[in-house]
């Protein structure tokens, strides 16, 4: 009962989150310099069908009477048309957006798994040789940009070595699967194209892991100062003592109260990527919703740009629920914080 | 464990199979751009745009390389005395992509198309073009508002659609009244076109895929590529790791100077240059203090490095001669041209009004914020300047308040640098559009000339029809422009693409250059050679 207290707290303070948000991100895209109508219409085009457009999108009007508009029709789920697109908004986010949560959610998976699992050893095995590498290496992944990552493993795996595809999702030559949730490798596994599937997650390794490298090296770091903090206190020596087995002590009492720092960092790292991914879609010309967000952003493409801002602002806040619950599951003081109603 | 493995091996396998099964004897052709890629006629104007108009559209004349009009849907053309009345006789066996004829009422259809939706190339109809008649099947009549010569090299921008097919994917409501969304959203990802190559697939913002036209109406080469694919990527590392992979044929135009040395440097890849009509200009202020003053404009035309411009900061460009490209019709290459001599420049300066007080004076320069390479054109601007006592100010500007200071005579500042490139391969379109007083509060003219004496002799040269006098009267208006030293005609920009040179045979590329952008793009006279394509992997 606490717990859907909690939560149900958490999300009406959530709709005021994104509320404000979406007030925020109105003014501030309305308020940069130049038109955005006649940026998308070239500056040769009559005046007349500058103005008409600019009806059509509302932007004649007050500024308060704009964004109700926008507002009722993102309560419809409308969000308007793209000034570049040339289409609905929504149907550039069906289109972008699963490409890049399947990046996300992959590299997500080697950051989760890999950040713990390095972190893991190098805290247990604390100022040995096997830390010190780890922690170098933990050290070069935080401060390089996945950027960097990226134009290193195309020019490497795919320019010198040929071993990945350097572009794009799916090689021309593979006959696409059917759009179902719009992420390719899913869409694959559900119609069964092996070929899609296999060709999808060839070309995803270079970007995912490029991705997920900064985020990586980050959750190894903070799992690994943990563990070697959790190490030194008195109830993982009391187990040690009562002769409960190493690898119970390690993964039972030791690796999961550890791990609420790295959940929580982990958390925001994934929702990140969303916005982050820019360079590394750039780069593997990946059509996904973050190149799609910041040229939205250098096209002052508004109704494009409020999009973006909003559907990143409700991953965030999501995501940000989701491990206030994973925290409390792992923290039973959290848990029965909540229960107590505290 | 087991079950595993069996998996990833099956995915392996059919990868590898995939692999395989590819290239075998597939011309293909990959051309890298920078998106929006628009493919329908009324709406894109931009180079990835025009590229696909060319692929997938007809038009009623087709430009050779000297951009000269030559009759293509049209077979032949009348204009009446006054030049207002322009009349096309169509071939009878021109057929659009889904087999419908295509006939005058096309023809009609598609310009009140385009006037009526005011987007794209419509600008070069609109206000122009009153009417738009069917005389029968094949003849249609445009009468036009009033006489202009260049009316037909227009017409490589009216590109023809398919009323039917249009018409029969029209959403109503849409913002042009009874003919609701003109087909807008259908034509955003499918075509309705006649040419060469038809959409197969279309993906925002990332790829455009098309096929060859089996019964196109003229024969079109079997090299000819048989799949036409524009990326739209233009990050170096990838292009130049696509070059290298043989995966990509022909490059966009907006690499950085060291990744086209990168491209160069790949086997069997090579760099081809072309002169798009584009010039870069400083737009010199002739209404405001000390710009206003010619000789202290001429003094600055002397004093300017133009050698180190087109040497070291864009490299491949050539010195402007003029207001006009020396690649767009209609430029006279007797113009005089400037060149730096600081004893002519200081000669000059001593004429101007302002020669006393030239410690007091401050000329401001702003350039684009965008392209950064323009700084470097000022720092030598202001260098040069410094050295015949002339101080300069220059300042970074993003581009859209650029457009916005342009807009009124006070705001402008004393010098702007920027790229201007012609709406319709002539130099008239160069001059009006730089010149002429209709344009002086927009941003393609800094300069405020408001001359009524060139005014009046422009518009005589663009209404008349005749070319060979046009083009005389073309060559009058740049002595004129060049006498005024309005502007200082820095360098005529270079396109740029690395193309694979060892497996294609691209006429643009042996210098067979169609001065219209898009035209060069034209897939159906390049040639493919997968079989020297598949060497070049082998012995790679």
């Amino acid at each position: 009962m606490g717990i859907l207290k909690f939560l149900a707290k958490r999300l009406v303070f959530s709709v005021f989150v994104l509320l404000g948000l979406s007030i925020l991100i109105f003014l501030i895209s309305r308020v940069l310099p130049g038109d955005p109508v006649r940026m998308a219409l070239g500056p040769r085009a009559p005046e007349w069908a500058v103005q008409q457009l600019r009806e059509q999108m509302h932007l004649d009007k007050p500024l308060p009477v704009q964004y109700y508009y926008w507002l009722s029709g993102a309560l419809r789920g409308d969000l308007g048309q793209s000034l570049f697109t040339r289409r609905a908004v929504i149907d550039d986010i069906k289109e972008f957006l699963p490409a890049t949560m399947e990046l996300a959610l992959f590299a997500g998976v080697i950051m989760a798994v890999f950040g713990i699992l390095f972190g893991a050893i190098a805290g247990r095995y604390s100022n040995t040789w096997i830390d010190n590498v780890v922690r170098i290496f933990s050290y070069i992944g935080v401060v390089t940009p996945s950027f960097v990552f990226a134009i290193l493993f195309l020019l490497l795996f795919g320019y010198l070595l040929g071993w990945f595809p350097t572009a794009g999702r799916l090689s021309p030559w593979i006959q696409r699967p059917p759009v179902i949730t719009g992420m390719v490798t899913v869409d694959s596994l559900i119609t069964g194209n092996w070929a899609a599937l296999g060709d999808a997650l060839w070309h995803m390794v270079l970007p995912a892991v490029a991705l997920a490298l900064g985020g990586m090296a980050q959750e190894a770091r903070i799992t690994r100062a943990t563990i070697s903090d959790n190490l030194k206190k008195d109830y993982i020596a009391s187990a040690k003592g009562f002769g409960v087995p190493e690898r119970l002590v390690m993964l039972k009492y030791l690796l999961k109260p550890s791990l609420i720092p790295t959940v929580s960092i982990l958390g925001l790292d994934f929702a990140s990527l969303l916005g982050n991914a820019f360079l590394v879609e750039l780069i593997f010309n990946w059509p996904g919703f973050s190149r799609y967000g910041i040229n939205a952003m250098l096209r002052k493409d508004l109704n494009a740009i409020a999009a973006v801002v909003m559907v990143l602002g409700v991953v965030f806040v999501t995501v940000n629920i989701l491990v206030d619950l994973v925290v409390a599951w792992l923290d039973p003081r959290i848990r029965l914080g909540a229960e107590r109603g505290k | 464990m087991r079950r595993g493995t069996v998996f990833v091996l099956s995915v392996l396998a059919l990868v590898a199979f995939g692999l395989a099964a590819w290239g075998e004897g597939e011309r293909v052709l990959r051309i890298t751009f920078a998106w929006p890629t628009y493919i329908d006629p009324a709406i894109g104007s931009d180079f990835s745009s025009s590229s696909a108009f060319v692929n997938l559209y007809d038009t009623l004349v087709y430009p050779d390389v000297n951009g000269d009009p030559q009759p293509h849907v049209a077979v032949k053309w009348e204009v009446s005395e006054d030049g207002t009345v322009w009349t096309f006789y169509l071939r009878d066996d021109v057929y659009f992509h889904d087999g419908t004829p295509l006939t005058a009422e096309d023809v009609k259809f598609s310009m009140d198309r385009i006037t009526t939706i005011g987007q794209g190339y419509g600008f070069l109809f609109v206000d122009r073009v009153v009417k738009t008649e069917v005389v029968d099947d094949y003849t249609v009549r445009f009468y036009l508002k009033e006489p202009f010569g260049p009316f037909l090299t227009t017409l490589y921008r009216l590109y023809i659609v398919n009323k039917d097919l249009v018409e029969a994917n029209i959403k109503r409501p849409g913002p042009y009244g009874e003919w609701g969304d003109y087909g807008t959203e259908f034509l955003l990802t499918h075509d309705a076109g006649s040419g060469p190559y038809m959409v197969k697939e279309f993906r925002t913002e990332e790829e455009l895929v098309m096929v060859k036209n089996p019964d196109y109406w003229l024969p079109i080469p079997e090299e000819a590529p048989d799949v036409v694919r524009f990326i739209g990527t233009t990050e170096p590392a990838t292009i130049r790791t696509m070059m290298a992979r043989r995966e990509l044929e022909i490059s966009d135009q907006w690499q950085p100077q060291e990744a086209w040395k990168a491209l160069d440097a790949i086997e069997g890849v090579e760099i081809t240059s072309f002169f798009p009509g584009t010039s870069f200009y400083l737009m010199l202020h002739t209404r405001k203090p000390p710009t206003d003053d010619i000789h202290f404009r001429r003094a600055m035309a002397w004093a300017f490095d133009y050698e180190t411009v087109i040497r070291d900061i864009f490299p491949g460009s050539i010195q402007s001669r003029g207001p006009v490209a020396q690649s767009l019709p209609g430029h006279d290459p007797t113009v005089f041209q400037f060149h730096r001599d600081l004893d002519k420049a200081r000669e000059e300066l001593q004429k101007s009004k302002y020669y006393d007080q030239l410690d007091q004076i401050e000329v401001e320069y702003h350039w684009i914020a965008e392209v950064p390479d323009e700084e470097k054109v000022a720092l030598l601007f202001m260098a040069n300047m410094a050295e015949i006592g002339i101080n300069v100010k220059v300042v970074k500007v993003p581009w859209m308040s650029v457009v916005e200071e342009m807009a009124q005579m006070e705001t402008s500042p004393n010098i702007v640098s920027i790229f201007v490139a012609p709406h319709y391969p002539e130099a008239g379109s160069i001059l009006e559009s730089r010149y002429h007083s209709s344009s002086a509060p927009t941003w393609e003219q800094n300069e405020w000339l408001l001359d009524e004496t060139f005014d009046k002799m422009l518009e005589d040269a663009l209404a008349t029809v005749d070319r060979e006098e046009r083009f005389r009267k073309y060559a009058e208006l740049q002595h004129y422009i060049v006498d005024l030293c309005p502007s200082i005609f820095l360098f005529d920009q270079v396109e740029k693409h690395a193309y694979q040179a060892a497996y294609i045979d691209w006429p643009a590329a042996r210098g067979e250059v169609i001065p219209v952008m898009g035209y060069n793009m034209a897939a159906r006279f390049i040639k493919v050679y997968p079989e020297k394509r598949e060497a070049l992997l082998k012995g790679g």
